[in-house]
């Protein structure tokens, strides 16, 4: 995918995506600097760059995924990383004060964000910053960025990838593949809600529908139900628990198949169906329960998503969002029950930088627009 | 479903627990046959078909086409009215919680006298764990049923037979009930049944029906988490708990995200993007009935969203919803009201059903009676046996809400004939015969529910007189007066209660009432008396009105139609003057008519009505 730049913006070069619980920050660093740009380039830039490339973590929260970092990238003439960082929405207050700390406005560069937060911060970035951001559309973000690091890769592999026997979870493999003949694809992003999109081409996508039960939900019941606090802890708890203690399976009320509709003994007939009674209440740990809102989340998703790809008629889709991040439980249970439910039909499949497409796609409208700041 | 209460809690006193005797619940059951059990998680329902013999007033007409001219004199009755013994076939469903269970078949099994049923349908996810208690008590095998099969042919029963089955439920509007008419063909529809689990069922036909789907996000997800999340056990106080809650707290809305509306995708600032959103994010404690409001959202919504995912594919208009999740529960039919809308733009309706909770026992009777072929005949529900639609709101006066929950019964009447539409009607479907809706017309229902209640020491006594020479008519009166005031004040506080409210229903029901008591038609002396005079002057006035000018003669045929529709409705005023002045004739009938401008006329159940209109100025 060609980057038509017609003006190489002033750096630093940012993309940011303010959800409703994580912003996503894309930063690019320039590894091509003439000894004459270091000499030149004003304080404040450098320091910046050196606060965000020597640090994995900032703050009590915020995070680098160094895993995602794109090496030796080249964009618009320039040649340097692509570097990965999120954080709490709940931090953007600070981080915008550090904003107004480092002199930011003096960069003359433009900030893009998109995501929510770009309308309902874009106020307090003016007021406490001096900042102007430029807003952009969440889902055009998405699909931008989507597009473009699956034509870069990742760092010389695919950046796609999906599960080999998805109804075998212990031995599944993941496999990875290219995403040729990307289109159509439906485009399920999961973040604090979901939105489920079918893209037609690079420019021509829809909203089919969206669902509120997603990673907001799994770790808000989570924190509720356990007294977890972050989504590392929850899933933690998830993958130690077992929900079969949880949920009422099918044949918890038939005794085995319900033959007559093909549904197996083993699937869950009512999620959390046991928790009516105090005795199996009291006999279900943390983890159990973390495990069973993890499952009942991940096959609501898989559920509405099968249901759009067939009245939509796409086979192939794609899951995205933070609420994947190192979670295989989730993955692979997308992965089978897309297999399951259309007998083979429907692929499920996974992006590597899962939640930040959103934030690249904001950073590439950066480079496209030339306007002098 | 798992069971709460146990039956284990052993004997079981019924006078305490219970607000009627038993045998005014399991009616009728010396003659009782084919026997057919519900067992849910909960509660548990039984049928069963009986015969009921009452009195019913039979019209014989002599022979007059000897007579060449009637003369005014005549002393000869034109017809004759006896009163005959007549077998009707009814079907009886009673709905109890499964506590109760033990206790009720003791009941059955004493004053069960008919030995030729040896089987009982029995459906339901509770029927294999109670399969030996019922073989036990009742003596009868067993027989399961599958529970889909039940289920649809429950719900083609009562969408067939049951006039104003389905409703669509508005809760701002001025009648919150919108019933729907009956649809000669009812398929294809789609049905999701909402119990512990959701099913989803398309149905082509009586025998074709098909579980195209599900989801595991239930009634049982809704009480098992809010049990988790708000220590509460039992599923109506989860309820209550909701509809006092405010999910916005709870819940990340879209304005949470955006700081209001994301106006691009058409997303208003007050949707839900993430239910549970703001747990994880902040650290104070909610409260119960804000959880107990996010958790019937979450769910109501998905269930909804899928709901319309699959009609959709199916091309399915037509959306019924069903199951102990719903229960006739306002904040919950509204909410997925509201999420079907949503998700079709407005072209779905979702439709609820006023005897849901009944279509699994309903379904395993068919199966059982399916010899008898039901379907063959018409049935009409008998308003004095049912208790009519019981809402668990917690707006329901307390009397009421004690009530509901414990014992509820549906009554079906099997009719003489079959009914179908008039042929000459333009579209069956879209007839309305009432003119006035009382379900939505607040004022007017006040009049008539006032006026019936006024005018029941009157029926009483044409009761008692009707049947003078029946020592026990007084007894059996004065029990028809406590029944049909009991329904009237049913009425008054849920008018929704039997579908539809109007005029018609009201007669139907104090004449169901009546019947209850052996009264079958208390007027039929007067009604004799009146029509033998009217009778006689027939051929005179349809011979004088023959006489008047085209337009003199339409006149008065529209006056003469209005007065003996106000004469024989008994509406309040008129009744008042005749209780003065008994000699009060037709002429004054007519002028009196002038006073009256808001007057409506309505259907009018005798036969013999029309030969009244000509009475002369006697």
């Amino acid at each position: 995918m060609k980057l038509k730049c017609s003006k190489k913006p002033a750096f630093p070069w940012f993309g940011m995506d303010i959800g409703g619980t994580l912003v996503k920050l894309v930063y690019f660093e320039p590894k091509d600097i003439t000894a004459e740009e270091e000499q030149e380039e004003v304080e404040n830039l450098k320091s910046i760059r050196r606060y965000l490339t020597s640090n994995t973590a900032y703050g009590k929260t915020g995070v680098r995924d160094v895993h995602l970092e794109l090496r030796n990238l080249t964009i618009c003439g320039r040649t340097g990383n692509l570097h990965f960082i999120r954080f709490p929405t709940a931090g953007m207050h600070r981080f915008i004060q550090m904003g107004r700390d480092k002199h930011f406005s003096s960069l003359h560069t433009t900030l893009c964000a998109t995501g929510g937060g770009a309308y309902k911060f874009e106020n307090d970035f003016r007021t406490m910053a001096d900042l102007e951001l430029l807003k952009l559309d969440e889902l055009d973000c998405l699909i931008q960025g989507l597009l473009y690091i699956d034509s870069v890769g990742f760092n010389g592999h695919p950046e796609c990838y999906y599960f080999e026997n998805p109804s075998d979870t212990q031995n599944c493999i993941k496999r990875s593949c290219c995403l040729d003949n990307l289109f159509p694809m439906l485009l399920v992003n999961i973040g604090s809600g979901v939105s489920v999109l079918a893209v037609y081409s690079k420019d021509n996508y829809k909203r089919v529908t969206g669902t509120s039960l997603g990673g907001g939900t799994f770790l808000g019941l989570c924190c509720l139900l356990t007294g977890c606090e972050t989504f590392e802890e929850a899933l933690e708890m998830a993958s130690k628990g077992d929900s079969t203690n949880v949920d009422k399976l099918v044949k918890d009320i038939y005794g085995g198949d319900y033959q007559r509709f093909g549904l197996q003994g083993s699937a869950v007939a009512s999620s959390f169906g046991h928790m009516m009674s105090k005795e199996k209440r009291d006999s279900i740990s943390k983890e159990d329960l973390a495990r069973a809102t993890l499952v009942t989340i991940t096959n609501n998703i898989g559920s509405i998503a099968r249901m759009c790809a067939v009245n939509e008629k796409i086979e192939r889709v794609v899951f995205v969002g933070n609420f994947l991040r190192i979670n295989t439980v989730s993955t692979k249970l997308l992965a089978y029950a897309m297999d399951f439910w259309s007998k083979g039909q429907l692929r499920a499949l996974f992006l590597e930088h899962e939640g930040y497409f959103g934030a690249v796609g904001a950073f590439l409208e950066l480079l496209k627009s030339s306007e002098d700041a | 479903m798992a069971l709460s209460g146990g039956a284990d809690r052993g004997s079981h006193s019924m006078d305490k627990s219970i607000t009627l005797p038993p045998d005014e619940i399991f009616r009728n059951l010396e003659n009782a046959k084919r026997f057919a059990i519900d067992i849910g998680g909960s509660l548990t329902k039984l049928a069963y078909y009986s015969t009921v013999q009452h009195k019913v007033a039979k019209v014989r007409s002599f022979d007059h086409k000897a007579k060449v001219s009637l003369q005014e004199t005549d002393g000869d009755p034109l017809y004759e009215i006896s009163v005959q013994e007549e077998i009707t076939a009814r079907l009886h469903f009673i709905k109890f919680e499964n506590a109760y269970i033990e206790t009720c078949l003791d009941f059955i099994k004493d004053h069960l006298v008919n030995t030729e049923t040896k089987v009982i349908k029995a459906t339901g996810g509770g029927a294999h764990k109670f399969k030996d208690l019922i073989e036990k008590k009742l003596k009868l095998k067993v027989d399961k049923e599958d529970e889909m099969t039940c289920l649809i042919k429950g719900c083609n029963f009562v969408l067939k037979n049951i006039p104003h089955e389905a409703f669509v439920y508005a809760r701002h509007a001025d009648s919150e009930f919108r019933f729907q008419n009956t649809h000669p063909d009812i398929f294809p529809y789609l049905l999701i049944n909402i119990g512990s689990g959701v099913s989803i069922v398309k149905v082509e036909s009586e025998d074709k029906f098909e579980r195209i789907g599900g989801s595991s996000i239930g009634g049982g997800t809704f009480w098992g988490l809010g049990a988790l999340l708000t220590k509460t056990k039992r599923f109506d106080e989860l309820l209550q708990l909701a509809s006092k809650g405010q999910h916005t707290n709870v819940d990340m809305l879209v304005k949470d995200i955006y700081g209001g509306a994301y106006g691009s995708l058409g997303l208003t600032g007050d949707l839900i993007a993430s239910s549970f959103g703001k747990s994880a994010t902040t650290d104070k404690e909610f409260s119960k009935e804000d959880m107990a409001k996010s958790l019937l959202h979450m769910i109501s919504n998905d269930i909804g969203q899928l709901a319309c995912l699959y009609a959709k594919l199916h091309n399915l208009t037509r959306v019924y919803f069903g199951g102990f999740f719903i229960r006739g529960h306002p904040v919950t039919m509204h909410t997925i009201t509201y999420s079907i809308n949503f998700f079709t733009k407005g072209e779905v309706q979702a439709l609820f059903l006023r005897h849901e909770g009944y279509l699994g026992a309903i379904g395993a009777f068919l199966k059982g009676a399916e010899e008898d072929n039901p379907n063959q005949y018409s049935w009409g529900e008998n308003y004095a046996g049912s208790s009519g639609l019981m809402s668990v709101s917690p707006e329901l006066n307390p009397v009421q809400r004690a009530r509901s929950g414990t014992f509820d019964m549906l009554e079906m009447d099997r009719l003489e004939r079959q009914l179908v539409n008039l042929p000459l009607l333009q579209d069956p479907t879209s007839y309305i015969p009432d003119t006035v809706d009382l379900t939505e017309d607040a004022l007017s229902r006040d009049y008539w529910l006032f006026c019936f209640e006024d005018a029941l020491d009157g029926v009483v006594k044409r009761a008692v007189a009707s049947q003078k020479d029946q020592p026990e008519a007084v007894e059996r009166a004065e029990k028809f007066r406590q029944k049909y005031r009991h329904k009237l004040q049913t009425l008054r506080h849920q008018p929704f209660a039997y579908g539809s409210l109007t005029v018609r229903s009201l007669l139907d029901t104090r004449e169901h009432c009546l019947n209850e008591f052996n009264f079958p038609d208390p007027y039929s002396k007067i009604k004799q008396k009146e029509n033998d005079m009217a009778l006689k002057y027939y051929l005179k006035v349809v011979k004088s009105v023959e006489e008047l000018s085209w337009e003199q003669r339409q006149f008065t045929l529209v006056k003469g139609l209005l007065a003996g529709n106000v004469f024989d409705w008994g509406a309040k005023a008129v009744s008042d003057v005749l209780e003065s002045d008994p000699d009060f004739g037709f002429e004054q009938a007519k002028q009196q008519l002038q006073g009256m401008k808001t007057f409506k006329l309505s259907h009018n159940n005798d036969k013999i009505l029309n030969h009244k209109l000509f009475l002369t100025d006697k």
